[in-house]
């Protein structure tokens, strides 16, 4: 019951904020009353180097192919590991570009699976999406177990995911035993007559043993506590990172005629901290 | 454009009140400031917003636009009603119209004109957007086929670049025909500039995105097409939207070489040299460019010297020409030339990219060449040759239904330089009626052409004193000194000459030879160009030349020689069936002169009998000799 209590008081306390936001046309974070945090970073990739060089293989490795049944979810990019998927771009920045050619696609998805994992903290990514009917971009983690339980019982945090067609929403998400495909424990955030790949975001999540807090631009918009899933809570273990950029599937529906390729997903850096003592 | 202006002041009036209401309360005399341009982002709302008026297009129905109080978006007081006439309605053929101010508005905060419409069925709106004033319309947008559903829906239309409207006065306008004959109603409500950061990615090209090269001369000038835009929508597709070249701020790598104007008009000022063409609108470079690469100075074709009583003229600046119905009939499937034709200095010329045929037609009417005797044609090959081409030229004629065509060769080393083709009409074979000519056409033999200017296109009558080339010589051939009596003529004027068959025969399908009859100072000289190999026919009577010792002929060289050359001539006896052949060389320093050649008719090999002469042939043996004058062809004993 206090749990529930919880919620809703911070569910308020938002639509108070965003009310004064509304109002006082100020940055939606100074409005937050959030527990001070002491965060210390213990991962990172700032994207670094030389224009075209592939990410740095000692953080990401990479998922290749089509996966089975286009990665469980009927995508239709083919993933690779060529620099015109997926690359620095010389200007700090990760770029993985989805690429048309004819009914076929590539694109990238790399990961720091059996290269670095953590559970709890805080990950964050500053990145700006892809866009067009089809494209489905994501920031987000995996279960380290999943090689011996499988998924859903491995467990997946979506920090940002969008649908090309609505470029100005994106979905944070928990997905477990239960909860899974459709039927996530989600929530949407909209931008006001903005969109997410027209500029930078930063989109986190602050993870720790009672709950998952979703952020963007350090504004607060979901929190699912430990015991808000319908099934059991599989996220005290630790998990590993993944971003791609998708093309078709059950989530986003098929690209048009109209969807504009090549589509990229320019990544700023990717952090990870731990909560100090 | 005629229009048709509604009066709407007494729903202004209303509005107006209500205006002056609220603002009276707000007014300051501390705030006074110099008048500037209204920023008053609504065009329609519930009725007319502040000095909008409207004025249908011309041709269309005067009425089809209203206001409706009853279907409205959002229950809202009022909207926009269109009807779209139905075919063979008398009002008019389509629905169309501007809704204008009379002073402009400072629109250049927003980013977008946005409005809700629906329709009585699926329907397209022809055009629709703003920038349309009735006057120079210089930032006129529109999107083409906008798709309207019976259900209302929201419609975005960005402005490429808000800076430029400062002082807008064409607010919206639309242009709607029917759908398959069958006249419809739709509905537009809500219309207003707004500020929207749901529109993005907004992308231009020139020249629809390539990357051209074109050679060009001082002179030139010509308009960059090509022009195209897309907006990333809400939705994330890709709006495709027409326009104005004003948006585009056109820059030249240089200068010197190269201008463009704000219209996109370029002007090659100098050469020889490069210069890039690219644009922006806004801060956003457009895709695209032209890369001019001025050769310099523009070598205009020959002017043409036929008088213009003497001549039919398909297309020239220095002749009337006939009506023409098409320069370029892109002819489908196979034709793969298109057209860019230029002006320099006031100078049409034609010009044709990717070559391979292209037809001229002027079938309303027909050209009655039957006075004519030649068919002139300058081109010029702006591309270096990899070898030697075949330039064909095709007429038509729609009377008789027959065509004829002649080939032209075109040497390596004649690229780059402007060439006239004058083409004898009866070297056509098979045109054998000239009475309702309607079709010239040009065709790119083996591949070799990818491109080429046209000018000075003209059918002429030889008459009597048909205009020497420009290479001709001056000074007429030597007189030759033999006395008549010991001399059997075939060409000259200071001898009476036998009766001649012809002095080119055209000998299908291995002769490229080319010919023309010129007189220097009153002295007739024939000239043999595109020369391979040419044949004089003498057969009727055939000529006895028994007596003679000699061949005389005088020929002159315009073309600088590369290396010596060997002139073959090679006589044939029709009576005895043989022919003997002698070949004189002609070194490179013998050029642009009168030579005279002197051939003992005893050193003809094989030439057994000479009492049934009937033909003298000249060769281009090694293929150095592109053409030649000749003059003097005679027999003769000493």
């Amino acid at each position: 019951m206090k749990a529930i209590y919880n919620f809703r008081k911070t569910h308020i306390s938002i639509i108070v904020v965003i009310l004064l936001a509304a109002i006082a046309g100020c940055e939606r974070d100074d409005f937050q009353k959030l527990p001070e945090r002491n965060w210390q970073l213990v991962w990172s990739d700032d994207f670094e180097g030389p224009a075209g060089q592939l990410p740095d293989p000692t953080k990401w490795t990479f998922d290749i192919g089509t996966g089975q049944d286009g990665w469980g979810n009927l995508e239709l990019q083919s993933y690779t590991n060529n620099p015109e998927n997926v690359s620095l771009d010389g200007d700090g920045n990760l770029v993985i570009t989805a690429i048309q050619s004819g009914n076929t696609f590539t694109s990238g998805r790399i990961k720091t699976q059996g290269l670095f994992s953590q559970q709890y903290g805080r990950f964050e990514a500053r990145l700006k999406t892809p866009y067009g009917p089809g494209l489905w971009p994501a920031f987000w983690l995996l279960g380290d177990n999943i090689e011996t339980v499988g998924w859903p019982q491995c467990g997946e945090i979506d920090i940002m995911e969008l649908r090309g067609q609505e470029p100005h929403i994106i979905h944070g998400s928990i997905h477990g035993p239960g909860y899974s495909g459709g039927n996530p424990v989600s929530k949407s955030y909209t931008l006001t007559n903005d969109r997410f790949d027209a500029d930078y975001n930063i989109f986190a999540i602050e993870w720790d043993a009672d709950k998952i807090d979703f952020f963007v631009n350090d504004f607060l918009y979901q929190r699912i506590e430990n015991t808000d899933t319908p099934g059991e809570w599989v996220f005290d273990q630790p998990f590993f990172i993944l971003l791609n950029v998708a093309v078709g599937g059950n989530y986003v529906g098929f690209p048009t005629a109209q969807t504009p390729f090549p589509q990229k997903m320019i990544v700023d850096y990717v952090r990870v901290y731990t909560e100090a003592d | 454009m005629k229009t048709n202006i509604f009066n709407r002041f007494t729903q202004l009036l209303a509005t107006g009140l209500i205006l002056v209401f609220f603002l009276s309360c707000e007014r300051d005399i501390t705030d006074l400031e110099l008048a500037t341009s209204s920023t008053n982002p609504e065009v329609f709302i519930d009725g007319f917003s502040a000095g909008l008026n409207y004025a249908a297009f011309g041709g269309s129905v005067p009425t089809a636009f209203d206001v409706d109080n009853k279907v409205t978006w959002n229950n809202s007081a009022a909207s926009m009603r269109f009807e779209v006439p139905d075919d063979g309605d008398p009002r008019g053929s389509f629905a169309g119209g501007v809704f204008y101010t009379d002073v402009g508005r400072d629109l250049s905060g927003y980013n977008a004109l946005t409005f809700w419409a629906k329709a009585s069925q699926s329907a397209v709106i022809g055009e629709i957007g703003f920038g349309n004033d009735l006057e120079q319309n210089k930032y006129v947008v529109s999107i083409q086929g906008l798709n309207v559903s019976t259900g209302w829906k929201k419609y975005i239309i960005p402005i490429p670049d808000p800076s430029k409207l400062t002082s807008e006065r064409g607010l919206f306008w639309y242009a709607a025909g029917n759908m398959d004959g069958k006249g419809f109603t739709f509905w537009i409500d809500e219309v207003k500039y707004e500020k929207l950061g749901t529109i993005a990615h907004p992308k231009f090209a020139i020249l629809n995105g390539e990357d051209q090269v074109e050679t060009s001369f001082i002179g030139v000038s010509k308009v960059i097409g090509g022009l195209t835009s897309t907006f990333n929508m809400p939705t994330g597709i890709n709006q495709a939207i027409n326009i104005a070249p004003a948006y585009f701020e056109f820059e030249s790598s240089d200068t010197s070489i190269a201008t463009v104007d704000e219209n996109g008009r370029i002007m090659v000022t100098g050469g020889p040299g490069d210069a890039e063409i690219t644009a922006h609108v806004g801060e956003v470079a457009a895709d695209g460019s032209l890369t001019i690469q001025s050769v310099g100075a523009f070598e205009s074709a020959p002017v043409p010297t036929h008088a213009p009583e003497n001549v039919i003229s398909i297309f020239s600046d220095h002749y009337e020409d006939v009506p023409v119905d098409y320069y370029n009939g892109y002819w489908e499937p196979w034709q793969t030339t298109v057209s860019a034709d230029f002006e320099v200095n006031g100078d049409r010329i034609l010009h044709y990219l990717d070559f391979n045929f292209v037809g001229i037609q002027f079938a309303n009417p027909t050209v009655d060449a039957t006075s004519m005797t030649h068919l002139h044609v300058n081109i010029y090959l702006p591309n270096t040759l990899n070898a030697n081409a075949q330039f064909q030229v095709e007429l038509v004629d729609f009377g008789a239904d027959v065509a004829g065509a002649v080939s032209t060769t075109i040497t390596v080393n004649e690229s780059q330089q402007w060439l006239s083709l004058n083409l004898p009409l009866n070297s056509f074979s098979g045109l054998t009626s000239r009475a309702n000519l309607a079709q010239i056409i040009f065709v790119d033999v083996d591949g070799n052409i990818p491109s080429f200017y046209a000018d000075n296109i003209y059918f002429y009558d030889e008459g009597d004193s048909p205009p020497p080339p420009d290479d001709a010589p001056t000074e007429p051939a030597p007189t030759p000194t033999h006395t008549p009596e010991n001399v059997i003529s075939i060409f000259s004027d200071h001898y009476d000459n036998v009766p001649v068959d012809y002095y080119n025969g055209f000998w299908e399908p291995w002769q490229t030879t080319n010919s023309a009859l010129f007189d220097i100072d009153g002295d007739n000289i024939l000239y043999y160009f595109d020369f391979n190999f040419v044949g004089i026919e003498f057969a009727n009577p055939t000529v006895d030349a028994t007596s003679m010792t000699h061949l005389h002929v005088h020929i002159y060289l315009p073309k600088p020689l590369s290396a010596n050359a060997q002139f073959q001539v090679e006589l044939v006896d029709f009576g005895a069936d043989v022919a003997g052949a002698l070949a004189t060389t002609i070194s490179v320093g013998q050029t642009q002169q009168w030579i005279s050649l002197n051939l003992p008719l005893d050193n003809f090999p094989g030439l057994t009998s000479r009492a049934n002469l009937a033909q003298i042939i000249f060769v281009d043996v090694d293929g150095n000799i592109p053409s030649f004058y000749a003059d003097n062809i005679y027999f003769y004993k000493n």
